[in-house]
């Protein structure tokens, strides 16, 4: 169960950003801010040859007192990153990149859309409730 | 981390020095008083040691110890207070700030460039206060006395008694229990006998003879003669001496309050040092910049302590000392040692040099020895003795300490002379003479050993220095051992919970891997420290992390960011308000437009928040304003407190400056391409039955083709009135100036008459806002009538309201994301040059909530409809960019914008001022229903105005009636149930036939020249003046298509007197008519064959006129009547009607037809001849008995109207034909030519509301061509179907214009003339001749030759040539020549033996133009059967 899930272009602004307990959003803004440069890090730590076959899942970014950060780049430097409750222990790795797949599948019907503006903020109702569905789901 | 200053291997021996008490008698004291300095202040500059020192170590190597520094310091009998800690380390921090000219690194991460300062001052001086105000521990013994100094005087009346009692107070506070605090290191501390002499006082013999006896009594080595102040003060002179206390006096204000303490000035000097820090914390306090605590301390110093040398020689110099201090206190303060000569600088610097040398490393020497002694006497027996106790006892020992440790957190306490301390103590003296090999080893020993007893604390302190010195080692043998310092930092944090020395070690540590490039553990570090129980450590530590992110590899700058972000808000919670606006404003840059809203808005607000309580106020109202101004994402109630802080912040900056210029206030948005400007007064709304002309108001939409429209007329009017050219300096009226219209001019203004400013507001904000006082902020240059020019500029509105006037709106709600426009008006009441500005309003917003239950229970509050929270009082300038200019090449390729000068208008003199009225003026009208109007023109200026007139595009749709006679009663009142029309009663005999009169089309005021649609208006004196109103009728046309019609009326009119600015004015009028549709009148006109006119000329017609009921609303209209068909033509006239219904009324009720025929003749040739050209015969036939008169208004005129505009549409299409076709295809054409126009008059009765009306109308059929059916209303044209695309050129097809068949068969006009029925004997003769005229008219203008054929026989095979076929006999053939309109009779004889029915018709006339070669011989076929009966008789 993510607490938040944020999606970030490559010129790391804000695509969307979503978390659960709405009043502190600001918190999970700048979390997720921050877990940028840990991205950052875990992609030029890449050889540039591995780039082309490394894996999309970048697994744990930083833990905090509350929460866990996993990370997620996508080929074309699209960041998925996930905000999920530390005290949640049944969330596996396994869990974890599935739910980034689907976000990421979610992600690319997106960006289909004709009428989409790639560089856009993202008002997908189909996305939308793809991850309301992810903040929700027991796992 | 930021780059500090001092290197780590300065910093940390540094760090930990030597530590030497002082205790100086009062007599000494005093003598260093003279400098304002303590013995230990007098000391501190010069504690370094300039040389190398060599010492032996215990295995008696020589080791060398370079920088060595001591810390001398007056014995302090009680802990320092963590209180006093906390507070002096506030005051460290809060006194230093970064420099102001100072250069930032610019660091240049990805697409981030920030600008860093690359040192923090505030957290070195944090650091070097903390570690020195480091209370000394049990544990430990870094920071324990190692010998201490006894200062007597020279000057005292017994020296070496003096130094006994010194010497036994010593001993007193190392060896009594009363006093737990200064610790020493050994028992036996080194005593060092100073003995202090003034050299300007004192007697020098004396003190060298107190000298000798005390090297006598101490030895050589354990005493010293120190010669200060050998200077007697003359302040003239200080200049030159350099001040080296300054720089450390500032720092190290502990021992300064101290100092304190014993003189007489402690209560007052604690007080304010109390009352400074209190006002610090408070929010009101007023930070003065770079004012550090013990500043301030010093003069007030001086003050209670007064000098008694001062004193006595200048009384009024404390004064003028103390009053200096006053006004310029950070700059100078005190100076000290003033009293020292660079000599006595050498002598201190000799004292420190001889007691480090000859006293203390010696001592350390030996004390080191004989530590190593004791450990290795006691190695073999304790290790032993140790293992073997611990091996008996363990069952008991060890878990009784675990469990004693828990409870205890401190763990193990050793008593002070343990000989597990020895060894640590062994270790820190090594580390103190920096002689980190061995150092290390015995840290790593004592370590051990603790570790082996559970001793927590002191187990954690050896491992921080066991690392540390292996850290220090030369030569790095070993790499630095972080985990001993982790392990350290979790032991005195998480089991002694000792939070002071946890931050030491996490600053040495981190400074140690700070030197190593090993940032992120020590942001690890430093982040695992902050705690809630301190703030300001708190947020300098995760400052220095933050460095630490931004000095990595590859920066880290969000985590930079992100941590500035967090030490901000320590600073903030601890006080530290320009710190933590420092750190907010770094994290500003990260977060800028990257699109991290909600967390710049945040950032924003609390910038504002801090700059507001440090009273920053322009920085407080920018971040303010940005939050506001972004698009913000923020909720409403959020957004509600960013507004309501942002108006607290801006209305304390107004309060500052009362005076000052306006603000620019950030909301709402105006958007100034929008603007609109509205010249006149408003449009008054419709009053009763009269209605206002529509003119131009803001309320309109801007059309550009309407506009365009208004354009073409103003144009066609101008035109005309300058007899048709259109002046080079003409423009058009421009009423209303917006984004469309031309504003590259200055638009003229007329003096008393308002002009209106819309100004387009935008709320971004999910809030509502309230501006009141809302108006126009203008400029005005005024110029009189005299001429020269009054430069008069007034900035505010309120200024001077009797030259312009200014309206003020005194609320305007503009609710959250709503655009708004508000109209505001100037009323200016002089000439000359007015610039609009821009508008200045009070900014506010509403508290709902407070209405409801707090104030709108006060009796006063609800006058107001908000009641008005708060609001600050600013403007908003309008700066209009101009249309991009794109026509010159230079202009196309730089971007260069026009001027836009829609707010600058130039108020002109005054100017007559119209208004129209229309009174009855009908919304519905059936199609061709004529209805009589008034009109009402009022002058409401002070100026007469003339030249009116009116030009619209529809002339036929209205009349004002010519200029013949008024002949209708004036005021609308009297007219309301007259008819329209002018009309006669005649008796009913004369029914059928025509009533003929003439007019011309002059005198309906249209029809010459080419702009028929410019219309003067016939004013009774063509002079309005002042105040005055004419009313006039005005005849209306209800357009012949059915459907809504806006008819735009411009009407124009000029001054009297001639004005240069403005020659004219306009008032434009749109009226909106729905037309429904009513009859169809179709016609026909052909040539009669008849000869029956007495005259005998040919040229009879008939017309055919089919009038068809087409309207549709059954309930409305009843039926129509046809009450008279009137012809106009100037060569033509109805003569009679010639169909023989009963039905005189001629009624149509619903779809039905009826058809009319009339019989035309030419006029009368001498009527033609004498008639001028333009004069249109008028023939009424008369269905009914009232003659209308057509010939007179208005159906004369409306006839005209239309004839105009038909003519005007026929030339358009003729145009381009016409030259080319030949003359003689002309002529040829004109025959066919008739120029008959039928208006038909009816009447129709309409049910409305159970009333009966009769509704009058009119239509016109223009008869042009014979044969040819013409309508009243243009027939609707089929689409034209989509040609099939041709990929081919066509060929050039240029065949010779012919004349149609049709047309040449008019040229000659045959007919036959014989008896209708022939009665013959034919059994008397067999043959029947009769006679038959022919008749041959030429139709054309021209000579005609004509043959006529006789013989051709029909090829046809009809049954009429079967039946009986008749000759003709004589000629058969006949070749004639006809002029002109000339008729021609052939008397022929037709031949016939059977009685029958023949067909006469056979001759064929061939015609042709005399003067033409190439024939267009036609058979003129005499369409007709003329036919004859031969009877027999």
């Amino acid at each position: 169960m993510a607490v938040c899930v944020a999606v970030i272009a490559k010129e790391n602004y804000p695509l969307y950003i979503r978390s659960i307990p709405t009043e502190n959003e600001l918190k999970f803004h700048y979390m997720v801010h921050t877990s940028l440069d840990v991205v950052d890090e875990k992609i030029s730590a890449m050889g540039k040859a591995l780039v082309d076959q490394r894996e999309l899942y970048l697994g744990l970014l930083y833990p905090t007192e509350d929460y866990k950060v996993y990370g997620y780049v996508t080929n074309s430097k699209v960041k998925f990153v996930m905000v999920v409750d530390s005290s949640n222990t049944a969330l596996r790795d396994n869990e974890i990149r599935s739910m980034f797949r689907k976000l990421h599948n979610s992600y690319t019907d997106v960006m289909c859309n004709p009428f989409y503006n790639p560089g856009d903020r993202i008002h997908s109702r189909a996305f939308d409730s793809m991850v309301t569905s992810m903040m929700i789901q027991v796992c | 981390m930021a780059q500090c200053v001092q290197s780590v291997q300065e910093l940390i021996p540094d760090s930990f020095v030597p530590c030497v008490a002082a205790l100086c008698s009062d007599e000494a004291e005093r003598l260093t008083r003279l400098n304002h300095l303590s013995f230990a202040e007098l000391l501190k500059p010069f504690s370094r040691l300039t040389s190398e020192v060599h010492m032996r170590d215990p295995n008696n190597q020589l080791h060398v110890i370079k920088n060595l520094k001591i810390a001398v310091s007056n014995i302090i009998t009680q802990p320092p207070q963590p209180g006093a800690i906390r507070k002096l380390l506030n005051d460290v921090v809060s006194g230093s700030q970064p420099a102001e000219g100072l250069v930032a690194n610019v660091i240049t991460a990805g697409d981030y460039d920030l600008n860093i300062s690359a040192t923090t001052p505030w957290f070195e001086s944090y650091r070097e206060t903390f570690l020195q105000s480091m209370p000394a521990s049990d544990h430990e013994f870094l920071n324990h006395y190692l010998a201490c100094m006894l200062v007597a005087s020279s000057s005292e009346a017994e020296p070496v008694e003096q130094f006994s009692k010194l010497s036994q107070e010593q001993h007193r506070i190392q060896h009594n229990s009363d006093y737990s605090y200064p610790k020493w290191f050994i028992p036996n501390t080194l005593k060092y006998y100073v003995l202090l002499h003034d050299v300007s006082a004192g007697d020098e013999q004396r003190a060298e003879s107190i000298y000798e006896e005390m090297k006598q009594k101490y030895g050589t080595q354990g005493c010293y003669l120190l010669k200060i102040n050998s200077r007697t003060s003359n302040r003239a002179s200080d200049e030159q001496i350099p001040d080296p206390w300054s720089q450390y006096l500032q720092k190290n204000s502990i021992q300064n309050q101290e100092s304190y303490e014993d003189g007489p000035c402690t209560i007052t000097s604690n007080k304010n040092s109390d009352s400074n820090l209190l006002s610090l914390d408070g929010l009101d306090n007023e930070v003065k910049d770079g004012l550090p605590n013990n500043f301030r301390a010093h003069p007030l110093q001086l003050d209670s302590s007064s000098d008694p040398s001062n004193s006595i020689d200048d009384p009024d110099h404390v004064k003028s000392a103390s009053s200096l201090h006053e006004t310029k206190k950070a700059n100078t303060g005190i100076i000290h040692g003033a009293c020292l000569t660079l000599t006595d600088h050498d002598r201190i610097r000799q004292f420190i040099q001889e007691f480090t040398f000859r006293g203390l490393l010696p001592h350390i020497e030996k004390t080191i020895r004989q530590l190593n002694d004791q450990l290795i006497s006691r190695k073999g027996l304790s290790r032993s003795l140790f293992s073997a106790t611990k091996k008996w006892f363990s069952g008991s020992k060890v878990p009784e300490k675990s469990i004693n440790e828990l409870k205890n957190t401190s763990g193990l306490l050793y008593p002070p002379e343990a000989p597990e301390l020895q060894i640590r103590k062994m270790a820190d003296l090594c580390f103190l003479v920096q002689h980190y090999d061995l150092a290390y080893s015995c840290y790593h020993t004592a370590k051990k050993d603790f570790l082996n007893d559970q001793a927590m604390l002191y187990a954690a302190g050896a491992l921080e220095m066991a690392a540390v010195s292996a850290f220090l080692q030369p030569g790095a043998p070993r790499p630095y051992p972080a985990h001993y310092m982790d392990t350290a930092i979790q032991t005195y944090r998480d089991i002694c919970k000792n939070m002071v020395l946890a931050e030491r070690c996490v600053l040495l540590s981190a400074e140690i891997l700070k030197s190593q490039s090993k940032y992120s553990e020590a942001a690890a570090l430093l982040i695992r420290l902050t705690s809630e129980d301190s703030d300001l450590r708190s947020a300098l530590l995760l400052e220095q992390a933050a460095h630490c992110f931004i000095n990595m590899k590859s920066p880290m700058v969000r985590k930079y960011a992100f941590h500035m972000i967090l030490a901000g808000h320590r600073f903030s919670k601890a006080g530290q308000k320009k710190h933590a606006l420092r750190c907010y404003c770094q994290a500003m840059q990260v977060y800028k437009g990257k699109g991290w809203s909600l967390a710049e808005d945040h950032i924003n607000f609390t910038i504002g928040r801090q700059s507001y309580t440090l009273r920053q106020l322009d920085n407080a109202v920018s971040a303010f304003r940005h939050i506001l101004i972004n698009e913000s994402k923020q909720s409403a109630a959020q957004q509600g407190a960013f507004l309501r802080e942002y108006l607290y912040v801006y209305k304390n900056v107004s309060q500052l400056s009362p005076d000052g210029p306006l603000p620019q206030l950030p909301l709402p948005y105006i958007n100034s391409s929008a603007t609109r400007v509205f010249f006149g007064h408003d449009r008054r709304p419709a009053d009763g039955e009269k209605q206002a002309a529509t003119h131009v108001s803001l309320d309109q939409e801007y059309d550009s083709e309407s506009s365009q429209q208004w354009r073409e007329l103003e144009e066609q009017v101008v035109a005309v009135v300058n007899r048709g050219v259109i002046p080079s300096n003409f423009y058009p009226t421009q009423y209303c100036l917006n984004s469309y219209s031309d504003n590259s001019r200055f638009p003229l203004a007329v003096v008393e008459e308002p002009i209106t400013v819309e100004v387009a507001f935008r709320n971004p904000l999910k809030v509502p806002l309230l501006l009141t006082d809302l108006s126009l902020l203008w400029k005005f240059q005024s110029k009189d009538s005299s001429g020269k020019d009054n430069e008069e500029v007034k900035e505010l509105v309120t200024g001077e309201p009797e030259m312009i006037g200014t309206e003020v709106i005194s609320e305007f709600l503009i609710n959250g994301e709503e655009s708004k426009v508000a109209r505001l008006k100037l009323f200016p009441h002089h000439m000359g040059e007015l610039h609009i500005l821009g508008v200045v309003y009070n900014l506010g917003t509403i508290q709902g909530y407070m209405t409801v239950d707090g104030i709108g229970a006060l009796p006063g509050c609800h006058t107001g409809k908000h009641s008005l929270s708060m609001s600050v009082r600013g403007r908003q300038d309008l700066e209009i960019q101009g249309p991009r200019l794109n026509n010159t090449k230079e202009e196309k390729t730089s971007i260069k914008y026009g001027p836009d000068r829609r707010l600058d208008p130039i108020i002109t003199a005054e100017m007559p001022l119209l208004e129209v009225f229309f009174i009855h003026f009908p919304t519905g009208l059936l199609c061709g229903e004529i209805r009589k109007a008034y009109v009402e023109f009022v002058n409401v200026s002070k100026c007469p105005l003339t030249g009116l007139k009116v030009v619209s595009k529809r002339p036929e749709f209205f009349t004002f009636g010519g200029n013949t006679a008024v002949l209708t009663p004036l005021s609308p009142s009297a007219s309301e149930n007259c008819s329209a029309y002018k009309t006669v009663v005649t008796d009913s005999t004369s029914v059928c036939t025509a009533l003929i009169s003439s007019a011309s089309s002059v005198d309906f005021g249209t029809g010459i020249g080419s702009q028929p649609e410019v219309i003067p208006v016939p004013l009774p004196d063509t002079v309005l003046l002042p105040g005055a109103s004419v009313q006039l009728p005005m005849w209306l046309r209800g357009p012949d298509e059915e459907g809504v019609h806006e008819i735009n009326f411009l009407f124009y009119y000029e001054s009297v007197k001639k004005q240069p600015k403005i020659r004219h004015r306009i008032l434009r009028h749109t009226a909106v008519i729905c037309t429904s549709r009513s009859l169809n009148v179709r016609a026909t006109v052909c040539r009669s064959n008849s000869l029956e006119d007495e005259e005998g000329r040919g040229g009879n017609m008939l017309v055919f006129v089919d009038v068809e009921n087409t309207n549709t609303s059954e309930a409305g209209v009843k039926e129509f009547h046809i009450v008279q068909v009137s012809s106009s033509s100037k060569h033509w006239r109805l003569q009679k009607s010639v169909n023989l219904s009963e039905n005189k009324d001629a009624k149509l009720a619903s779809r039905e037809k009826g058809k009319f025929c009339f019989k035309a003749i030419r006029c009368k040739e001498k009527e033609v001849a004498t008639q001028p050209s333009e004069k249109y015969t008028f023939a009424d036939i008369i269905f009914g008995n009232e003659q209308i008169i057509s010939s007179a208004s208005p159906c004369a005129d409306f006839f005209y109207r239309s004839l105009s505009s038909e003519l005007k549409k026929a030339q358009l299409s003729v145009h381009a034909e016409k030259q080319s076709i030949e003359d003689a295809v002309r002529l040829i054409q004109k025959c066919s030519e008739v120029d008959l126009n039928i208006v038909v008059l009816w009447k129709a009765y309409v049910v409305e509301d159970s009333k009966q009306l009769i509704l009058e109308g009119q239509h016109h059929v223009l008869l042009r061509t014979i044969g040819k059916e013409a309508f009243s209303c243009p027939q609707k044209q089929e689409p034209p179907e989509m040609e099939l695309l041709k990929f081919f050129r066509p060929e050039n097809t240029t065949v010779p214009l012919r004349p149609s068949v049709e047309q040449l068969s008019n040229l000659i006009k045959t007919s036959l003339h014989y008896p209708e029925s022939f009665n013959h004997p034919f059994h008397q003769k067999s043959l029947c001749l009769v006679p038959v005229t022919l008749l041959l008219s030429n139709c054309s203008k021209a000579d005609v030759d004509v043959i006529v054929d006789l013989r051709h026989k029909t090829t046809s095979p009809e049954a009429l040539e079967i039946h009986g076929s008749f000759t003709w006999l004589g000629q058969t053939q006949y070749k004639l020549q006809l002029k002109s309109q000339e008729i021609h009779s052939l008397q022929l004889k037709a031949c016939f033996v059977h009685t029958g029915v023949y067909n006469l018709g056979t001759p064929r006339v061939f015609a042709k133009l005399s003067d033409q070669v190439t024939v267009f011989e036609t058979s003129q076929q005499n369409s007709m059967p003329a036919l004859i009966i031969i009877n027999n008789v």
